[in-house]
C-alpha cells in the first residue's frame, strides 16, 4: 500500500497549492502575547463561571437562564405559530401546512414539498412522482419520475417553473407540468431559484456549486469544489450561500467570495440561513454535547440548546426564527428583535408521525 | 518528500513567522499522504482533494496555535481521516449522488482488486487499514489518532484484514 499512487495527485496537489497558499498569505500572524491570550482568558472565565454556579447566587442565574430559553416552559403541543403565515413541513410522517391558528393539514405521504411563489400551490414527491396539489391536499397533476426529490417552485402568478432532481439529473419543468427537460447531472442536494427576474437556478454537481440561466442555457457561474451540502439565495438574489459542516462560503455573482466562515476543530455546523431582506446569516454551530444560534456578522447570540439544533427557517417579514430541535423533540421560536422573546413548543414528533423537517414559513396570509 | 522531525519543527516555526517557502516545504512534505489516505478511504478524487486541502486551511488557521514540540503530520492525518470518515458515512446515505460525482480514475496503476475490496470495508475499518498500512502508523498511534480504544483499533484491523485475505485469496 506505501506504493499507492492516487489518481492525478500532481493536479490535485497544484491546484491546492494555489488555494491554501492564497490562505496562508492573507493570513495575520499574530505576536506571542495575543498568542496565548485565548487560552488564558478561557482559563480565566472557566474559573470564574465554576466560582459563580457554585455560589448561591449563581445557581439562581443559572436557574432563571434555563427558564428563560424556555426548556421549562414550552407549550404542549403546538398550539399556534407567533407570526403570520403558513409552515410547510415534510417527514416520515408526510408533508403537512401548518396554520398560524396551530391547525395543521396532512397533505399525504409526500417526503419533499415546496410552496408555489404566491403560496397558492404545493409542488411535492413521492416515490416516483412529482406532485402539484392546493393546500387542501387534492392533486392538480401527477408527472411520474424516478426518484425525484427536492422540488423548488419560481416565478409569476402566471409562468412558473419547478425545478427537481431526478435519477441523478437536475429537471426543470413548467408549472402546468409540461415541458419538463432534463439540464444536467446533479447532486442531491435541493436546487434554489434565483429571486429576481429571469429563471435562474443554483444547483450542486460534482461537487460545485453552479447558478444556470435556464433561458440561456448558459452556466453564469461555477464555484470551486467544496462538496455543498445547502444552497441559498439572499432576497435580493446577489449573494448565493454554498453551506457545508465544516466551512461555508458566500460568493457573489461574479464568483468571488464575500464571506467565508470555518468551524474550528472541534466544532461543526448544522444550518446557516440569510436573515429576510440581508446579507445577515444566522448559523447553527455544534460544539461538543450543546449548539448555538448566532448571527455571523457580530456572532451575536439568538439561542443556545443542548444537543443538537438542526434547522432554521425565518418569519415572513423575518421577526422570528424557527430552531428545530430533535433531541428536546421540541420547535423553539426566537424572536430575533427586540423585545426577546421565546417560545417553545414540545412533542413534535407526535404531532407530525415523526420529526419533520420545516421546509419553509410562507406568505402572510 | 521525507523530512526528519528537526526539518519539520523547522519549518513550522519559520511558518508560524510569516516564511511561505517553509510552508510550502511543510505542505509538499506532507499533502501526498493526507491525499492518498483520503483517497483511499472516499474513493473520489474531486472528495479526496477537497478534504486535503480542507486539512491544509485548517493548518493555516491555527498554525500560530500549533504547538511545535509535537509532530505535524499526525494532527493533519487525524483530520484527513476523521472528515474522510463523515464523507463516505455521508455518501453511503446518498447513493445517487455517488454515482453522479464520482469520477473515473483515469491512471489506475494500482492494484484495483485490493482498492475494490478495501471498498467493501465500512468507512472505519477502510481509515485504520489505511492508517496502518499507507501512514505506518502503529497500532497505539492510530487509537491515540481517532481517540479509539486499542482494541478497538486491534479488531477493526484484524477484521479488515480477514476480509481483505478471504477475497483476495
Amino acid at each position: 500500500m506505501k506504493r499507492f499512487r492516487a489518481p492525478n495527485e500532481h493536479q490535485a496537489r497544484e491546484r491546492s497549492w494555489e488555494v491554501v497558499r492564497a490562505a496562508y498569505e492573507t493570513r495575520e500572524p499574530v505576536t506571542w502575547p495575543r498568542r496565548h491570550a485565548r487560552p488564558l482568558i478561557a482559563g480565566a472565565l472557566v474559573a470564574a463561571a465554576v466560582a459563580a454556579v457554585l455560589s448561591t447566587p449563581g445557581r439562581s442565574v443559572v436557574h432563571s437562564l434555563r427558564k428563560a430559553v424556555g426548556v421549562e416552559n414550552a407549550q404542549t403541543e403546538l398550539f399556534s405559530l407567533p407570526a403570520r403565515g403558513r409552515l410547510l413541513v415534510s417527514g416520515k410522517g408526510g408533508t403537512w401546512i401548518v396554520n398560524a391558528d396551530g391547525s395543521r393539514r396532512r397533505l399525504g405521504a409526500y417526503r419533499d414539498a415546496a410552496w408555489s411563489p404566491s403560496g397558492r400551490f404545493v409542488a411535492a414527491v413521492k416515490r416516483s412522482e412529482l406532485v402539484a396539489l392546493d393546500p387542501k391536499g387534492n392533486v392538480r397533476w401527477t408527472l411520474p419520475r424516478r426518484s425525484p426529490r427536492f422540488p423548488a417552485w419560481t416565478g409569476t402568478p402566471t409562468d412558473t417553473r419547478i425545478a427537481y432532481i431526478a435519477g441523478g439529473r437536475l429537471h426543470v419543468v413548467a408549472g402546468d407540468g409540461t415541458g419538463d427537460r432534463a439540464i444536467g447531472p446533479a447532486a442531491r442536494v435541493a436546487p434554489v431559484w434565483r429571486p429576481g427576474p429571469g429563471r435562474v437556478v443554483a444547483y450542486a454537481t460534482h461537487g460545485k456549486a453552479v447558478v444556470y440561466d435556464v433561458d440561456g442555457g448558459r452556466i453564469l457561474m461555477r464555484t470551486p469544489p467544496g462538496l455543498p451540502q445547502k444552497l441559498a439565495w439572499s432576497d435580493d438574489g446577489k449573494l448565493l450561500l454554498v453551506f457545508r459542516p465544516y466551512g461555508l462560503r458566500v460568493y457573489d455573482s461574479r464568483g468571488r467570495v464575500v464571506l467565508q466562515d470555518d468551524p474550528s476543530d472541534a466544532t461543526h455546523d448544522a444550518d446557516a440561513v440569510f436573515a429576510p431582506g440581508t446579507h445577515r446569516l444566522v448559523i447553527i454551530r455544534i460544539h461538543g454535547l450543546a449548539s448555538d444560534v448566532f448571527t455571523g456578522r457580530n456572532g451575536r447570540l439568538l439561542y443556545r440548546g443542548s444537543g443538537a439544533l438542526r434547522q432554521l427557517v425565518f418569519s415572513p417579514g423575518g421577526r422570528w426564527l424557527l430552531v428545530t430541535w430533535p433531541t428536546a423533540n421540541q420547535w423553539v421560536f426566537v424572536r430575533v428583535g427586540r423585545p426577546r422573546q421565546i417560545v417553545g413548543a414540545a412533542r413534535i414528533s407526535g404531532q407530525f408521525g415523526g420529526y419533520p423537517r420545516a421546509v419553509s414559513w410562507c406568505c402572510g396570509r | 518528500m521525507a523530512a526528519s522531525g528537526r526539518d519539520e519543527r523547522a519549518w513550522v516555526r519559520r511558518a508560524q513567522a510569516g516564511s511561505v517557502s517553509e510552508f510550502e516545504a511543510l505542505f509538499r512534505a506532507h499533502w501526498g499522504p493526507a491525499y492518498r489516505a483520503a483517497y483511499l478511504v472516499v474513493r473520489d478524487a474531486s472528495a479526496a482533494e477537497d478534504i486535503a486541502q480542507e486539512a491544509f486551511l485548517s493548518a493555516v488557521r491555527t498554525l500560530d496555535r500549533f504547538d511545535r514540540r509535537r509532530p505535524f503530520g499526525p494532527w493533519l492525518h487525524r483530520i484527513v481521516v476523521n472528515r474522510a470518515i463523515d464523507w463516505a458515512r455521508a455518501r453511503a446515505l446518498r447513493p445517487e449522488a455517488e454515482a453522479v460525482d464520482t469520477p473515473a480514475p483515469e491512471r489506475p496503476e494500482h492494484d484495483e482488486e485490493l482498492l475494490r475490496e478495501l471498498d467493501r470495508l465500512s468507512p472505519e475499518h477502510r481509515a485504520v487499514i489505511v492508517l496502518r498500512y499507507l501512514l505506518e502508523y502503529t497500532p497505539g498511534e492510530i487509537a491515540e489518532l481517532l481517540e479509539l480504544p486499542r482494541g478497538t483499533v486491534n479488531s477493526r484491523l484484524r477484521r479488515g484484514l480477514d476480509h481483505l485475505k478471504e477475497r483476495l485469496e
